[in-house]
């Protein structure tokens, strides 16, 4: 046995190329070892995936339509429609819900010695290895069916293609968004650029909005389908709907189509394998601080950030300076309060404003949107806002992770330790959502609703902070320590979105009263709902960080052990 | 009182994860005013036990006591008698050192003006002055095992535990740890702390107890458990550790 091997010369001489075979087989491996001993993972591993079944199915049958009623006059719309949306949801939904499922990290293969195209390639290969593909694969064969049924095996076989490519192009988006978001979100400079394009991001979200509401209301369906035709060279819709237009007579278009996607998806590629250079090496330096002029004050000066000079210099004071600093330093939480204050704006203005105007053409657009609008959708609207925002707490002290020792061994008492997450994060949320509420009376042209508008934010964010401080105490788990903040463990994934779920239909169910209300009261509610909605809000909120404070007592060091990331 | 009690007493502590056995069983008296070691292999249990020891891991069975305050009975009694600092447990490290020193010292119920007063000299001392605004995250190793030594001596505890205070600290820091340590000791307070670095022990420490597969193997005054022979012999024939015969690994060397 005793061959000298030159170490020091030769490293990969007798090597075997590593291949994306490799990649998938650890992603599995990694998976597998995941559940070893977790019955409870297996379970929401189950679960998740039965969910996604019950999609797919859906999914399934609304592609395959227009094939299996023989009717090919929507089959172009409905698969740039459908299939766009697809996209569009892999490019959005890791920004804003869910992340992005890293159990390869990337940066674990920076000392290996694998040519870039190895790594992404293999990572990619992995990435196809998931749940979300699977049941997304399952939902698109609908396509397939409708491309048979109207084409006959020719059709059906380009769309198999298509369709493959398609999904190809689903994961590589996601991956290339979520990569260059995450390295752009860690340097520190260019974070005012980040929340301007994730403004742009959602901003996509209006057109769709404008499409759907049209799609409602509009019988004029030629129009439609000029659009999805237009929608079908993009990449967008380009993979969906080739094997279609092989059904319908235009071979031509096909191999076209296909070009587009295989262009997009290397372009796709190329963007990704740049982030994932800067993912790699970033983890060693997270970039220096800028350098301020000298040190003011003393210590306990500095912690205090200038949002928070009013908080008396005790224990609840310290703990909310740190987590306002927190709230802005933490690239992960960064991008939480970024969503927030996007979607937050945005989703109520599209649904109480912008169907109006596209109804409506001729330059009485504004006043049919107002005439649109009633309290009880205002109220629902920002019920939601409500929701999103005070969801963003349901695992705080994942965000802590290990560090939360500190607060263990000084021993802090459950309540102080709540309340003061309470408000630190409410610094940076109640401006936002008198923002929204502002804003949103302004646009609708009713500053009478402001006190509605106001009182539904309040009463369903202080809801959502009492239901989630029960949530982060009892349903906690670890993030991995990446510098990605949108990166998740697969397993993780699942249980932050059932999690998730969960907190928020129990937030709004609990904020139903203030809906009720405002269809019940008229005009009296639009001044009751602002003292109401404030103190059903900040009653909630109190009495929640009472209890699960009383809880958070009790499992401190259990509430420790699940946020620490296993290594 | 606290001369009647030991500084942290541990009775039986165990614990177990998903079915392998951490620690089995540890009893230790550690007196007060003596300056402690904890040895072992990595994978003994040291992390384990002293986290179970100031509250930071809920134990399967036994129990622990600082200056006769019951950890598990009442924390927070027994908490404010102790400075912790833990091995391989981030801190808010996206505070800067001064920040982070605020922070705890507020956390402890001290008076802002004393923090203050005292995070300034102890970021003197450890010469991390200079650092600035630059953020914990962004220190050397051997910056963050200063500012987290720092933080658990803000707020003057009686007994200091710490992890690891020696790993991954380069010569210079280590010598500056170490006659922090001296001269809190020589002040009254009690230290103990876990290694695997022998010379430090022995320079250092009055007693020792060394810690393989989640049981104390021996214990008492170095002088005792070392009988007279080397601290690192002792310990390689406790642990059963193995010696390279030079047949293995041959293609090492040309």
């Amino acid at each position: 046995m005793a061959v000298p091997v030159n170490v020091a010369v030769a490293p990969a001489g007798p090597a075997r190329t590593v291949s994306a075979r490799h990649f998938v087989r650890l992603k599995l491996r990694v998976m597998g070892n995941n559940f070893r001993g977790q019955g409870w993972r297996i379970a929401l591993f189950v679960g998740g995936a039965l969910v996604g079944l019950w999609f797919a199915a859906s999914g399934f049958f609304l592609f395959a339509a227009p094939g299996l009623s023989g009717n090919g006059r929507y089959a172009v719309l409905v698969a740039a429609a459908g299939g766009g949306l697809l996209v569009l949801g892999w490019l959005l939904l890791p920004l804003v819900f869910f992340g992005v499922d890293e159990t390869l990290d990337p940066a674990r293969f920076a000392l290996l010695p694998l040519p870039r195209r190895t790594l992404v390639i293999g990572l990619f290969a992995a990435a196809l290895v998931s749940v979300p593909v699977l049941a997304v694969s399952v939902a698109v064969l609908g396509l397939v069916v409708t491309a048979w049924a109207l084409g006959g095996w020719s059709a059906g076989l380009v769309a198999v293609v298509g369709v493959l490519a398609g999904l190809l192009l689903c994961v590589a988006a996601s991956r290339a968004v979520t990569s260059a978001f995450a390295s752009m979100l860690r340097s520190r400079r260019v974070r005012d650029l980040a929340a301007v394009l994730l403004a742009v991001v959602a901003a996509l979200l209006g057109p769709l909005q404008v499409f759907g509401l049209a799609a409602l209301r509009e019988t004029d369906w030629t129009r439609l389908t000029g659009i999805a035709t237009a929608i079908g060279w993009t990449p967008f819709g380009a993979p969906w709907t080739a094997g279609i237009d092989v059904a319908q007579g235009r071979v031509w278009a096909a191999p076209l189509k296909l070009l587009i996607t295989v262009a997009a998806i290397v372009a796709l590629l190329a963007w990704w394998s740049r982030s994932l250079e800067s993912a790699m090496v970033g983890t060693a330096s997270t970039g220096k601080a800028p350098t301020q002029r000298g040190v003011t004050g003393g210590a306990v000066a500095q912690l205090f950030p200038r949002v928070a000079t009013w908080v008396r210099r005790d224990r609840f004071g310290a703990l909310v300076a740190r987590e306002a600093r927190y709230w802005w330093r933490d690239a992960r939480r960064r991008a939480n309060l970024i969503t927030i204050a996007v979607v937050g704006i945005f989703v109520p203005v599209l649904v109480n404003v912008t169907g109006g105007d596209f109804a409506a053409e001729d330059g009485a657009g504004f006043t049919a949107a107002v005439s649109d609008s009633s309290p009880v959708v205002v109220t629902i609207s920002l019920l939601f806002v409500g929701v999103l925002a005070s969801v963003t707490l349901a695992n705080q002290f994942g965000f802590d992770g290990s560090a939360y020792a500190t607060n263990v061994v000084a021993g802090v008492p459950g309540r102080v330790e709540l309340r003061a997450r309470m408000t630190a994060f409410s610094l940076y949320v109640l401006p936002m959502l008198a923002v929204v509420a502002v804003l949103l009376a302004a646009l609708l042209g009713r500053p009478g609703w402001i006190g509605l508008m106001v009182g539904s934010l309040a009463a369903t964010y202080g809801v959502g902070l009492a239901v989630n401080s029960f949530v982060s105490v009892l349903g906690a788990y670890s993030l991995p320590e990446t510098s990605n903040p949108f990166a998740m463990n697969g397993s993780a994934g699942m249980a932050k979105a059932l999690l998730t779920v969960l907190s928020m239909v129990t937030t709004a169910v609990a904020a139903v009263p203030m809906v009720v209300a405002a269809a019940l009261l008229g005009d009296a509610w639009l001044w009751l709902a602002l003292p109401v909605g404030v103190a059903y809000g900040l009653g909630t909120a109190l009495l929640g960080a009472y209890l699960a404070g009383d809880v958070l007592d009790r499992r401190q060091p259990e509430l420790l052990a699940t946020v620490t990331p296993r290594r | 009182m606290t001369g009647e009690h030991p500084a942290l007493a541990l009775r039986g502590l165990a614990k177990r994860f998903d079915g392998t056995i951490a620690v089995a069983g540890v009893d230790l008296d550690v007196p007060a005013g003596s300056f402690y070691g904890l040895l072992g292999p990595n994978g003994a249990g040291k992390t384990t036990t002293l986290s179970m020891a100031v509250g930071l891991l809920r134990p399967d069975a036994g129990s622990a006591w600082v200056l006769g305050q019951d950890v598990w009975r009442d924390p927070v009694a027994a908490k404010r008698l102790l400075g912790v600092m833990p091995d391989g447990v981030r801190l808010f490290d996206r505070l800067t050192g001064a920040e982070l020193l605020a922070y705890n010292g507020l956390l402890r119920g001290m008076d802002p003006a004393v923090v203050d007063q005292r995070a300034a000299e102890l970021l003197d001392v450890l010469a991390l002055g200079d650092a600035g605004r630059t953020l914990v995250v962004d220190y050397s190793a051997g910056m963050k095992k200063k500012i987290g030594l720092a933080c658990a001596l803000l707020h003057g505890p009686r007994v200091l535990v710490l992890d690891e205070p020696f790993e991954a600290v380069d010569p210079v820091s280590a010598a500056l740890i170490r006659d922090i340590l001296t001269r809190y000791a020589a002040g009254g307070g009690t230290v103990i702390f876990s290694s695997h670095v022998m010379e430090v022990v022995e320079r250092l420490c009055s007693h020792v107890a060394i810690l393989a597969q989640g049981t104390i193997k021996r214990v008492g005054t170095i002088a005792d458990v070392r009988g007279g022979r080397s601290l690192e012999q002792v310990f390689v024939e406790v642990v059963g550790g193995r010696t390279a015969t030079g047949d293995e690994l041959s293609w090492l060397s040309r």
